[in-house]
């Protein structure tokens, strides 16, 4: 009888030990976490400038490199500029140019890739660099804006081409919702966010706001069309955000 | 065997009457009740220094990073202040936001905060219940064999 119970209990601690390393999983969850890129509403639906020109965009195109996701504790502060100290840490390896006016309207962010074994966690820095394309529409600058201009019945059809090339490091994503929670055989996201008004400005917002008080307008693009050269300072200009965030940007 | 079962008696009837003295000696006593919160206010400007008055603001606790725990709007000074619920230690997060400007900032609160982000391993309940399981294990191996020998 004890002999019994005592191969019983052997027994049950090898079934109870076999379970107990199952649910340690031997390794880490993971799941998808996709990276998108957003021109928003300013490049899919146009607007106006801030000196009244009315603009309209076919194609943007943006080549970005080395984009990669952390997790960071603490979380990094954009704002102190410093180097992100991730936890853990996933990217792309590719280099990729989008056209960030792809799509009608109403069209969603462009996805730029994924990474299909992404550890699961809270994904909350991000790291993008943008750089020259080498080949494609867009070969040889680091954005190519194309698109048309209207004011006073004076048209004029652009083409923007933009060299520097940019590093950007941001924190979390501030937006309507929180991303780049990942959990396990689920799908979460990240985005690049780029806001043209900080080039062009942007009529509905007053014009001594930081935002117009910073922005070059479309008035020397249009001169540019008469030979006159643009002088983009894209590290002033601050094009690459994270919804609503800053990030830290150094462009040469 | 009478005297001992009359000791037992003994001990859980004294036993019984500590417990429920105090609460007779104290029963018209005053009570008060108090709990300790700490505020944390926020106060949110551009970079310009301008207060981002009437921002909207989203608390998110350490336990549920995706569910805002808490809203509201920033006074005319940009100021916005809340409790946060003591038992959940961690970074809480606060984000505001105002005319398609935003930024967030994270507030350790308890010891040992722990932010977001995990890895894999056990848990220590796991290690625990491991560590039993082989002892058991080897113990009753060895308990089996000697049995036998005998």
């Amino acid at each position: 009888m004890v002999k019994t119970s005592l191969i019983l209990g052997i027994a049950i601690l090898v079934v109870v030990g076999t379970v107990l390393i199952g649910c340690g999983g031997g390794g880490t969850e993971t799941g998808t976490l996709q990276f998108y890129a957003n021109g928003e509403d300013f490049v899919r639906q146009g607007f106006v400038s801030k000196d009244g020109w009315s603009i309209s965009f076919d194609h943007v195109y943006i080549t970005l490199a080395d984009v990669t996701a952390y997790q960071t504790d603490p979380p990094y502060d954009p704002h102190s500029g410093g180097a992100i100290q991730p936890d853990v840490e996933i990217g792309l390896d590719d280099v990729y140019t989008v056209d960030l006016a792809e799509g009608g309207e109403d069209a969603p962010p462009i996805l730029v890739g994924e990474v299909q074994d992404a550890e699961v966690g809270h994904y909350n820095a991000i790291y993008w660099e943008m750089v020259r394309a080498s080949s494609g529409p867009a070969a040889g600058h680091s954005i190519v804006i194309i698109g048309t201009a209207e004011k006073g019945g004076q048209v004029v059809d652009f083409t923007i081409s933009i060299d520097e090339e940019c590093r950007y490091s941001c924190g979390e994503y501030v937006g309507d919702e929180r991303k780049g929670i990942l959990q396990g055989d689920s799908i979460a996201d990240l985005e690049m966010t780029f806001h043209f008004d900080h080039i062009f400005g942007d009529a509905d917002t007053p014009l001594d706001d930081d935002l117009n008080l910073g922005a070059i307008g479309f008035e020397p693009f249009a001169d540019a069309a008469e030979g006159e050269p643009v002088d983009i300072n894209m590290t002033e200009l601050h094009l690459g955000h994270v919804g609503e965030g800053h990030c830290y940007c150094l462009c040469e | 065997m009478c005297i001992k079962r009359k000791l037992i008696t003994g001990l859980i009837f004294t036993l019984a009457l500590c417990l429920v003295l105090p609460m007779q000696v104290y029963a018209h006593g005053a009570r008060i009740e108090y709990t300790s919160s700490t505020e944390i206010e926020i106060v949110a400007k551009y970079d310009t220094g301008e207060p981002m008055g009437g921002a909207q603001v989203m608390v998110y606790a350490p336990d549920d990073p995706s569910t805002p725990w808490l809203t509201g709007v920033c006074d005319d000074e940009g100021r916005f202040t809340f409790v946060p619920d003591s038992t959940k230690s961690g970074t809480w997060d606060v984000q505001v936001r105002q005319a398609g400007h935003g930024d967030m900032a994270h507030i350790p609160v308890g010891e040992g905060a722990v932010v977001a982000g995990s890895s894999g391993g056990y848990s220590v309940l796991q290690i625990v219940l491991m560590a039993v399981c082989v002892v058991w294990g080897i113990a009753g191996t060895a308990l089996y064999f000697s049995r036998r020998r005998a």
